[in-house]
């Protein structure tokens, strides 16, 4: 099969010039997993698993989970590279605001698990906020869309040149509880208390107000805390296991 | 005929065919799988109405490591609709819409 290269370089289509025979499309900064658990998956044996894709997570013990049979329970949905699949996902699937009670989406770069335990995670920590869902039931979906639009199109942290591994972010969640909304942004590091981690610490601020203002649209004075809200803050994992003890939070 | 033949078919076309939906749906499909990634981001011309991503966003970009700005990824919504072949059913994986999802644990739950 003889390809004229110099025909084909003159004949690129996308799908804006033709949504039917299009012949390229657009690669993604890194490929993503989606994730999905809700009280209904605990239990259930597919075959997407991640115990299938992945190999077992170490440890007895699942931080934040439910003991060690967490990733049981969470089912891989669908891997996706371009900005086009992405979209074929978006379109044909449940967003937030319908979604059961307790249920979470995960979208992690291909290969990382959405653990505190995972190589990629276990330095890193999350920006997040906790939004009251009465109020923001029509708001969520948005809200959602542009955090993953933001992840995917690699624009939380304008650092990377081409290296996946340079860039910050590892994954974004989605959480539904009876009362409000979380999103989480999740990073490969975390700055700890060092003079050396200032240069790092700016990086994840600039995370924490590209999404306080471009994602979530609020303004970079607006005040989020009250009853069932918190503010859009950063904790490293490390300090999320020491529950109860006063603990180092970033807030924008 | 299996979507690979299809897509053998396709690439010979002359031309686009006619307004079918039914082809459209499968060709659109088969573009996806056969689709090549884009190389140089900043060379492609889009038609009028669409807008490139951001140029600065990808001032150093390794091919194939592209990023885009939220307004060029929100261009594409209306248009790349078709279901992904490797999404499974949402049911199976006990992905379900609020309502199912109550009716559910009402049907299964107290067992009246």
């Amino acid at each position: 099969q003889e390809v004229d290269m110099q025909a084909q370089a003159d004949q690129i289509r996308t799908v804006f010039s033709d949504p039917a025979n299009f012949n390229v499309k657009h690669p993604l900064f890194s490929a993503w997993t989606l994730w999905f658990d809700s009280p209904s998956t605990k239990g259930r044996n597919l075959p997407q698993t991640p115990m299938s894709a992945f190999p077992q997570t170490p440890g007895a013990q699942t931080p934040g989970a439910v003991g060690g049979g967490w990733m049981d329970d969470i089912k891989r949905v669908i891997n996706f590279d371009s900005v086009e699949e992405f979209w074929g996902l978006y379109n044909n699937i449940i967003p937030p605001s319908q979604l059961p009670q307790k249920a979470n989406y995960y979208l992690f770069k291909e290969g990382i698990i959405p653990a505190w335990e995972d190589e990629a995670n276990k330095y890193g920590g999350k920006w997040s906020i906790q939004l009251p869902k009465d109020k923001n039931r029509p708001h969520v979906d948005r809200m959602w869309l542009f955090t993953m639009l933001a992840a995917i199109g690699e624009t939380f942290d304008p650092s990377p040149n081409g290296n996946v591994n340079d860039s910050l972010i590892t994954g974004v969640i989605v959480s539904t509880r009876p009362q409000f909304y979380r999103l989480s942004i999740w990073t490969r590091l975390a700055p700890g208390g060092a003079e050396d981690d200032a240069k790092l610490r700016e990086r994840i601020e600039a995370v924490g107000r590209h999404f306080k203002m471009q994602v979530l649209g609020y303004q970079e004075v607006q005040r989020l805390a009250g009853p069932l809200a918190t503010e859009v803050e950063f904790q490293s994992h490390k300090d999320s296991e020491k529950k109860g003890k006063s603990v180092r939070k970033i807030v924008v | 005929a299996t979507p690979t033949s299809n897509a053998a078919d396709l690439g010979k076309r002359p031309r686009p065919g006619p307004l079918d939906l039914t082809a459209a749906k499968t060709s659109r499909q088969s573009s996806l799988s056969t689709a090549r990634n884009i190389v140089d981001i900043n060379g492609v011309k889009y038609p009028e109405g669409i807008s490139s991503p951001r140029p600065e966003l990808n001032e150093n970009a390794k091919p194939g490591h592209f990023r885009y700005d939220r307004d060029f990824l929100l261009q594409f919504m209306a248009i790349c609709k078709e279901k992904p072949p490797s999404l499974p059913p949402l049911d199976a994986i006990g992905l379900e819409p609020i309502d199912q999802a109550t009716l559910m644990m009402s049907r299964g739950g107290s067992g009246r």
